[in-house]
């Protein structure tokens, strides 16, 4: 690292690996209660392992952007954090919030609407820590007069994602009218901001890893970033089918939907041409790995298997059912789990006492076992979801009956995901086995040639 | 295209996004509350929506298909399972389905009544909101059922060979039949064709000969002499005669529900009647 307030993002990253390994326990509780009977039935119910499955997943990639952020704006902008203090006191404040909503979870304390269960108490607190970083953030970059675009498009992006929240605080009477403002946090935060967050690491990624040109990239970058919002934006429509809004929002849904994959599949070619137009030079090929991973993960995740049941026509009988799930599972972690993966790949020879490149086949294990593990999870929730909409939706068979006959692929999703959580505990290793190392670089310990230090700008 | 202008299209493309989605945003204010039948919001139905929340039922159930995926869509439930049955099954759900069998049970969640009450009125205003016809199909909760019987010249026939569309100058069990199959709250949501199959309520297949042995066991204790007017009754009065079982009654009350006298025509009642009949 070259400025010392960087490290700071290591106890953000070290915050997110523990909040993922939680994650994937409750993921892990929530799958085998498919293959019941639950011995846990009045311990641990499903409804509270789900709902601690997925706030941790939105904790912990949330922290991973904080401190992904919080290494990127020094090097950025050139220049040492605002107030290390402040980020300390937000990250205390936000694992605070993290831990006791949790907990409370444990004892169904929280407001039941999915994804943004969190009591009231915890959902100021969220916005504060919000308004605390985005102030850091925001002073550091004005003390430094110098603000790039792959900087601005990130900065924009966590900004966006503090002022969407605000509707979550909102109580609506009417479900409908609620369900209708829980997507203007839930949508437009995945399928909106958080994608300009992802093009903004990305970008920065591949500037770094692959030292291609800067203009070029950010030229694309804009382009992107007017994509996913010309789709997204009016996208959000595919979540208000079947819901009690007027009509059209069914064909509006359908057709920006169906363009989602573009801002994808343009994040895809983009990662895939710089690095073949640079070659493989910096030594960090597992960020590099990472990096191109999920930009293809996303595309495949988030554009194609969104694609596959976006359609009205087809979402008749799909909606509600486990292929939601199959969707959900690969789009979450292709776009926004690996990408923090790859920040926290390509920050860490700087933070700790390892060489970039050293000694990485750990790394290796870790990568292709998660991916590996995400696809046939990916895979086991499409079968099952499959299955369930034949004989569910089209024949007609209960719902308790068609999820006997589907058994079979919810062993194949234990197993699947049994692999992927072998690939997360070996990520979660090699994150804490090497000691934390907060000496700014010295130009000797650069391997040779790459240039870190000299900015491609 | 330089940097500037893929800023430009960044920039406006997003502006007219966000224009055209405020815009229908607007838009859609004016028809809630026709869609949403808003004059219904009670403040029981509030209160139910409240005690949804408390409950975390979203995490294991869908409701217009959005949730977990571990428990059925509860969007039209109210059409499947009359108030008797929701609230003795919510005070106890392993008295209906066993966790040995379907692997999956849901766990008692110890709601005082005012609050069952109030859940079954928020379902229920739930079930009526005009969400574009969806489920095509109804979703059960447990068991099989066949095709459903296409009447001729309805719009949403579903088309398939194994299924005999019916016109109103066929046969009345044929008819009834379809009525089976289509009326709500509907038939096959709880009582299945198989012998065995137990759904919510009884088995319908050899239920004449059933009715016929308890006609001369004398555990009849309803007020019909015959085996149609034993079916006509149990249609429009089902708790005269009480069948046997946990999950079919509580306090002498039936589950069923008791809304066809009002909701189907006589002629109707008779077609079900001379359908059911013909079950040996």
């Amino acid at each position: 690292m070259r400025y010392k307030s960087q490290a700071v993002a290591y106890w953000y990253f070290a915050v997110a690996m523990v909040l993922f390994g939680l994650q994937i326990v409750f993921g892990l509780l929530s799958a085998a209660k498919y293959l019941g009977p639950d011995p846990l039935l009045y311990i641990l119910p499903f409804d509270v392992t789900k709902v601690i499955h997925t706030n941790l997943l939105i904790v912990w990639v949330l922290t991973g952007f904080m401190g992904a952020t919080y290494w990127l704006v020094p090097e950025e902008s050139r220049t040492e954090l605002h107030s290390v203090k402040l980020a300390y006191w937000q990250l205390i404040l936000w694992t605070l919030m993290g831990v006791t909503a949790v907990i409370g979870y444990l004892f169904r304390y929280g407001t039941g609407n999915k994804l943004l269960e969190q009591p009231l108490p915890h959902k100021i607190v969220i916005v504060v820590v919000m308004l605390m970083f985005l102030y850091n953030i925001g002073m550091t970059i004005k003390k430094a007069g110098r603000l790039t675009t792959t900087e601005g498009v990130l900065i924009l992006g966590l900004a966006l994602s503090a002022v969407l929240y605000l509707p979550a605080l909102l109580h609506y009477e009417n479900y409908t009218i609620s369900i209708f403002y829980r997507w203007w946090t839930i949508h437009l935060w995945v399928e909106g901001v958080w994608m300009m967050i992802m093009a903004g690491f990305l970008a920065y990624l591949l500037v770094r890893l692959s030292g291609v040109d800067r203009e070029v990239m950010e030229k694309w970058l804009y382009v992107i970033v007017g994509l996913v919002f010309v789709a997204g934006i009016l996208g959000t429509a595919h979540h208000y089918y079947w819901v009690g809004v007027p009509q059209y929002w069914l064909p509006i849904g359908g057709f920006f939907s169906a363009l989602e994959p573009l801002a994808l599949a343009a994040m895809a070619i983009y990662a895939y041409a710089a690095m073949r137009r640079s070659g493989l030079g910096h030594p960090n090929t597992l960020a590099l790995h990472w990096t191109i991973g999920s930009a293809i993960f996303a595309l495949f995740g988030a554009g194609l298997l969104g694609l596959a049941h976006t359609w009205p026509g087809v979402n008749k009988w799909t909606h509600g059912t486990l292929i939601t799930a199959m969707h959900g599972h690969s789009a979450f972690y292709g776009a926004y789990a690996m990408i923090v993966m790859a920040m926290i790949t390509y920050a860490l020879p700087g933070l700790t006492h390892r060489r970039a490149g050293e000694d990485s086949s750990l790394g290796f294990w870790a990568f292709w076992l998660q991916v590996g593990g995400m696809f046939g999870m990916t895979l086991s929730f499409a079968t099952a979801g499959i299955g369930q909409v034949y004989l569910e939706r089209i024949m007609g068979m209960g719902y308790l009956d068609a999820q006997l006959k589907i058994q079979v692929h919810f062993l194949m999703l234990l197993a699947t995901a049994t692999v992927f959580t072998a690939g997360v505990m070996l990520f979660i290793y090699d994150f804490f086995r090497h000691r934390p190392n907060f000496q700014p670089d010295a130009l000797v310990e650069l391997a040779p040639g790459v240039a870190p230090l000299r900015d491609p700008v | 295209m330089n940097k500037r202008q893929s800023r430009t299209f960044a920039i406006v493309a997003t502006g007219l996004a966000a224009v055209a989605f405020l815009g229908l945003t607007l838009h859609s204010h004016t028809r809630f509350g026709e869609l949403t039948n808003a004059q219904d919001l009670t403040p029981e139905v509030i209160q139910g929506k409240e005690v949804w929340h408390k409950y975390n039922c979203i995490n294991c159930h869908t409701l217009f298909g959005e949730g977990a995926y571990y428990a059925p869509d509860l969007t039209k439930i109210t059409q499947h399972r009359s108030a008797a049955y929701l609230k003795a099954y919510m005070r106890d759900p392993s008295n209906f389905y066993d966790e040995q069998r379907h692997r999956r049970l849901m766990p008692t969640q110890d709601l005082s009544d005012k609050e069952i009450d109030d859940l079954i009125q928020f379902l229920d205003w739930v079930a009526n909101v005009d969400n574009q016809g969806w489920p095509p199909r109804p979703i059960l909760v447990a068991g099989a059922t066949l095709a459903v019987a296409a009447q001729v010249g309805e719009p949403d026939a579903v088309g398939s060979a194994a299924v005999t569309p019916v016109r109103p100058d066929n046969d009345p069990r044929a008819l009834g039949e379809h009525l089976f199959r289509t009326v709500t709250p509907g038939c096959t949501a709880c009582h299945s064709l198989q012998p065995g199959v137990r759904l919510a309520g009884p088995s319908m297949a050899g239920m004449t000969t059933r009715a016929e042995q308890m006609f001369a066991g004398g555990a009849y204790t309803g007020g019909a002499s015959d085996l149609e007017g034993y079916i006509r009754e149990s249609i429009v009065a089902p708790s005269a005669h009480l069948v046997a079982g946990e999950m079919f009654s509580a306090g002498g009350t039936s589950f069923m529900p008791t809304t066809y006298a009002d909701t189907l025509s006589e002629e109707q009642i008779d077609q079900l009647v001379a359908y059911i009949a013909s079950l040996k």
